[in-house]
This record gives structure tokens, C-alpha cells and sequence, in this order.
């Protein structure tokens, strides 16, 4: 995104841009060598690993991709949390919308995947304007209550007997097929390549607009809306804006997912799946979007490590690491990292004092 | 609407359910003077300021600026006519630095607030112009620190350079020495006469500190119950039998006005 905007010092700020971002630009290349670092372990041949051949590589690509997927959605709501500082309670919908009208223009109408995405977009800004009519009205808690309500709406809608030929009711909608320069099983390594791709031209089309006057007047309005508004800010606008680009990407997001997974479940338009893309940004580091990465990523590793190990008490392991993460990180990793250890001790502290009842002296 | 007075109210009047917080309030301000209103407390001078900023819309009566009907605006249309207002209360960013609460200032009342595929760095003049606020109010050396690490003195600073960030006619400052310790205060007010003088502005000022209202009005009306009680140049006040014994009198019975 650095050079689109023409200006003079376009060679300074290319390098700029460079020293900026180090760390996640080294995070992409780690992350593009990634396959054939895992086939290299696996013994797997290159031209097998190319060919989408079954193996260890390919399973991690999988895993890869849903955090990819997982990555992008946790990145558009942490543009309205964490930037904008609504709280939205309905965000699954835009998700949802975004699988189940791929899914639904694929299997059921045939459309190529350009007009599929395109539409999405469109969708997500169409569900932008539906919260938006209730965005001047209602603040803090009740806007939750409220887009929690619509957002259940769209999910008993899906699920409802006379939707059942389009979105297959409770079981989900099966049997999509995706283009098949895409397809996931037969094309995984490209998909895995295109997911990266679309993950970090998200985070830094998003980081751009955080930096920009638009986004400073948005972290204006989750610090103080009234002064914003008194300062000449027309709040409604800005909050519209974030709210549109995060239904954009939240529900492309969505058409990766309906790409990708085998069965679209009507379980990813649940609130379930709200609280879920909460417990990421609040995990990496809320109003940060590095945050929404390294969280999306925790997220998913922990669901399925956990899993492998423990089984079905796995949900119970979950449930600890979540105590245990906001009592040590309560910024949240990214968050807490920028503040250098000074809450990790606090974390020590606050858990003897629990066990033991007594105060420590720090 | 009568030429040659800036702002304008009419039968300006406020319910808060059976309790008449300001009642048929006629006020007149001549433009490029310090504007005072005082009164004991409860006697509506806060929610006439609310009122004249559009913070709370009146139960009748109308306000004027410049000619203008402005009784129904919305609040951020307000700023946009050259009003700025202070709180009773510090209002500004606090986790944001002390730059940025006056750059967002700047920026509101410029250009590219939805040019959102640019870096706000790229807005050179809305930096030269905050860097020059804060000169302006002397928080140079703090200025890249967050707002919330300012002690009260320099918040109540940084919240004049927000409102001057946007160069408004009329600035109305509700208070703005309320909590600050004793010794900040003329610092304070030297700075608020300097601006009005150095950019020919109107300031309408809420205060209590007696002192600060005699040495810097131009003139000043007296509130009382929701009603005007007097009005005048401050000589003329201080020698008010009215005033004296509604208000004065009781608690500043010492004052000495030269």
C-alpha cells in the first residue's frame, strides 16, 4: 500500500516502510518457506510437496489457511473494537454471509468466484448500513444487545426448513465446489500462498487506514466521542466508515472460509463465533492489529493442540489458558509486549495473593 | 436580532422536570470582549453555557450567533461556525499525546478527514499549525507525552489549545480554572487574555475566583436562580446593591475593586 500514494518522497518512505515493518515482513517470508520447511523435516520431496501430495506439509497448509481465514476476520473486528471502539456483539453475520452466499452462489447459481467476491463486498457493506441505523441511537452496551439481535436473526434465518435446498438448514451447506484453480484439496499449496497474500494485504490496507486523518479521528472517538464531537467531528461518518471496511473484510473472510472448509456450518454465524473472534484480539492485543494476528494464531494452535493432547478435556485446558492469559497479559500478548514484562510480575503477584490471601510485597 | 452583538439569546429558558435551571435568560455579547458570568452555585450558569454551545437543547427561546439561528444545530455544526468550548470537567483525549489531541483539532475543521488511503503525515499543515498551538499554551516540552501524565494546570492548558487549535470567534470556557492550584492561576489567565487580545477573539468565561473575574472582564452579567440579576462593566457590579446582598456581599464582602 506504502508507494500507491504518489508523492515526492516515495524512495524514502519505500525504505521507511521497510525498517518499519521489519518484523512482520520477516514473519511473511517465514511464513511463505513455511511448506517446504515443514516438507523438508518430512522428507518429502519437492515435487511431491507441488503436486499436493498427502503428507504433514499439506495438513499444516490446512492449518495455516484456517488461521489465515481466522487472522482476516480478527483483524476487521479489531478495527471496530480496538480502533473505533464499538462494541459489536453481531459480527459472526457479516462472517456467515460472506461463506454462505459464496457457497450458496457456487453450488446453487454457478457464478464464477470474481462476481462471487464482489458481491460479498457489496453484502458487507449493505449489513454495515443495517447496523448503521441503529449507530446514532445507542451506545456501548445496548449497540451490543442490539447487532447481537439482528445478528441472531440472520442465524435462525439460516437455518430455517424453507432456506433448506439453499443453505441446508442446521447440518450446513455441503457439497460446494470451489473453482478448481482453487480447490483445496487438489490445489492446497496455491490456496495456502493466495490465503498469505490476502492476510497481509488486509493488515496493511488496515494499517494504513488506521494512520490515516480518518483512522485518528476513529481512535479519537473511542477515547472521548463527546470531545470529537465538539471539536466539529461528524462521529456518525467515521464510525460508518470503520464499520463498512470491517464488513468488507469480515465478510471476505467468509468467502475464504466457504472456499475452503468442506461443510459451512451455520455454527460460524453464532454468537459462539463472535465471542470467539473477541477472545483472539483480546488474547493478541486489542486496537493493535499485530494483535489480531499473533491471536488468531493462538487461537487456532492452542484449539488444536490441546485437542491432540488432552482430548475432550481440552475445553477445560482452554478455559485455564484464558484465566492464566489475562491474569499475566492482560494487554494481550502484542500489547503486553510493548509494555515489556512490568505486567508479568504484577500476574505472579495477583496469583500468590489469590492462593494465599496475603498481600506480597512487590 | 439586534446589529453589533455576536451572540444572541431570547427568552432562553431550560426545564430539568420541575426544577427551572435558566429562566427567560436575554443575554447580549458584543463581539471582541472577555465576556464574564458569575452567580452562586446552582444558579444556571453551566446549563446556559450547555445551551448556548448546543450541548443541551433549550425547553424554548432561541439562540443567535452572528444573525444566525443556531438554537437547533447539531454539536459538531457548532464548531464549524468558529465555537469553542471548555468543560467544567477536563475533556480531552487522555491516552492520546498531547500533539495529537491538538493535531485532531486542527484536522477537524481542514481538509481530507476521509482521505483514508493516506498517512495523516502526509497533512504537513495541520502538524506546522499544532506545533504553533502549542508553542501557543507552552506545552512544548510535554507535547509528545499522553495527555493523562499532564498534572490538572497543564490539562486545563492543553484543553484552551484544543478549542484555540481550530482559531474560533468565540471560545467559551466554562470554569477553566476550576481545581488548579492557587499559584497556576494567573499563569492561566494572563494566557486567556493574550489569546483574546492576539486574535481579536470573544471569550464568554463561567467563574467562580472573584479575583480572576474583576481584574480580566470586559463585562459581566450576574446569574441568580435561572434569572439575569445584573449586568454591567465590573465597577458597575461591584458597586450593585443587588448583587451585593444576593451575592457578593455574603461572600466576597472583602472584595476590592480599583
Amino acid at each position: 500500500m506504502e508507494n500507491t500514494s504518489p508523492s515526492p518522497t516515495r524512495q524514502n518512505s519505500f525504505s521507511d516502510f521497510f525498517k518499519g515493518n521489519r518484523g512482520i515482513l520477516i514473519t511473511i517470508l517465514l511464513l511463505g518457506l513455511l511448506p517446504f520447511i515443514l516438507a523438508l523435516f518430512d522428507g518429502q520431496p519437492i515435487s511431491s510437496l507441488l503436486a499436493n501430495d498427502p503428507g504433514k506439509s499439506k495438513f499444516y497448509q490446512g492449518l495455516a489457511i484456517e488461521i489465515f481465514i481466522l487472522a482476516i476476520y480478527a483483524l476487521s473486528y479489531d478495527l471496530l473494537l480496538g480502533i473505533t471502539g464499538l462494541l459489536s456483539f453481531g459480527h459472526a453475520m457479516f462472517f456467515g454471509v460472506g461463506a454462505y452466499l459464496t457457497g450458496i452462489m457456487l453450488k446453487s447459481f454457478g457464478w464464477s468466484l470474481l462476481p462471487i467476491l464482489g458481491l460479498v463486498a457489496v453484502a458487507g457493506v449493505v449489513m454495515a448500513l443495517i447496523f448503521s441505523i441503529v449507530l446514532p441511537r445507542v451506545k456501548g452496551i445496548t449497540f451490543a444487545l442490539v447487532t447481537l439481535g439482528i445478528a441472531q436473526v440472520f442465524y435462525i434465518v439460516i437455518q430455517s426448513r424453507e432456506l433448506v435446498n439453499y443453505a441446508g438448514a442446521e447440518i450446513g451447506l455441503q457439497g460446494v465446489t470451489p473453482p478448481e484453480f482453487l480447490n483445496p484439496i487438489s490445489h492446497r499449496l496455491r490456496f495456502y500462498y493466495i490465503g498469505l497474500v490476502a492476510v497481509f494485504v488486509v493488515y496493511f490496507i488496515l494499517k494504513r487506514f488506521v494512520d490515516s486523518p480518518t483512522g485518528h479521528v476513529c481512535v479519537a472517538i473511542r477515547e472521548n466521542e463527546d470531545r470529537a464531537t465538539m471539536l466539529g467531528y461528524n462521529t456518525f461518518y467515521f464510525k460508518l466508515a470503520a464499520l463498512m471496511l470491517s464488513g468488507i473484510v469480515a465478510a471476505l473472510a467468509g468467502a475464504m472460509h466457504g472456499l475452503f472448509s468442506p461443510i459451512i456450518r451455520p455454527g460460524i454465524a453464532s454468537s459462539h463465533y463472535t465471542i470467539a473472534v473477541l477472545l483472539m484480539i483480546l488474547m493478541g492485543g486489542i486496537g493493535t492489529l499485530d494483535g489480531a494476528l499473533i491471536g488468531a494464531a493462538t487461537f487456532r494452535l492452542l484449539s488444536f493442540w490441546l485437542e491432540k493432547w488432552f482430548g475432550g478435556a481440552s475445553q477445560v485446558i482452554i478455559g485455564l489458558v484464558y484465566i492464566l492469559l489475562v491474569l499475566f497479559l492482560p494487554y494481550g500478548i502484542v500489547g503486553t509486549w510493548k509494555l515489556r514484562g512490568y505486567k508479568v510480575k504484577q500476574g505472579w503477584v495477583d496469583l500468590i495473593e489469590r492462593f494465599t490471601g496475603k498481600k506480597q510485597e512487590t | 436580532m439586534e446589529a453589533g452583538y455576536l451572540i444572541e439569546t431570547q427568552n432562553l429558558r431550560k426545564e430539568f422536570g420541575a426544577l427551572v435551571a435558566v429562566d427567560n435568560v436575554n443575554i447580549k455579547v458584543k463581539p471582541n470582549i472577555i465576556h464574564s458570568i458569575i452567580g452562586p452555585n446552582g444558579a444556571g450558569k453551566t446549563t446556559f453555557f450547555n445551551l448556548l454551545s448546543g450541548n443541551l437543547p433549550p425547553t424554548r427561546g432561541r439562540v443567535y450567533y452572528n444573525g444566525k439561528d443556531i438554537t437547533h444545530l447539531p454539536l459538531h455544526r457548532t464548531a464549524h461556525l468558529g465555537i469553542g468550548r471548555s468543560f467544567q470537567i477536563t475533556n480531552i483525549f487522555p491516552n492520546l499525546t498531547i500533539f495529537e489531541n491538538i493535531r485532531l483539532a486542527c484536522q477537524a475543521l481542514g481538509r481530507g478527514n476521509f482521505r483514508f488511503m493516506r498517512s495523516h503525515k502526509k497533512f504537513k499543515e495541520f502538524e506546522e499549525r499544532s506545533w504553533e498551538v502549542i508553542h501557543q499554551v507552552g506545552l512544548v516540552d510535554e507535547a509528545l507525552f499522553p495527555a493523562r501524565t499532564l498534572p490538572h494546570g497543564g490539562q486545563r492548558k492543553l484543553e484552551l489549545g484544543i478549542i484555540l487549535a481550530a482559531d474560533p470567534e468565540v471560545l467559551l470556557l466554562d470554569e477553566p480554572t476550576a481545581g488548579m492550584a492557587a499559584e497556576q492561576v494567573p499563569e492561566l489567565i494572563d494566557l486567556i487574555r493574550k489569546v483574546q487580545k492576539a486574535g481579536d477573539k470573544t471569550v464568554m468565561l463561567v467563574e467562580h475566583n472573584m479575583n480572576v473575574v474583576m481584574s480580566i472582564s470586559d463585562y459581566i452579567t450576574v446569574m441568580h436562580q435561572g434569572q439575569v440579576l445584573a449586568e454591567g462593566t465590573p465597577a458597575e457590579i461591584a458597586a450593585n446593591e443587588v448583587v451585593q446582598s444576593a451575592y457578593l456581599g455574603q461572600l466576597y464582602g472583602d472584595l476590592q475593586v480599583n
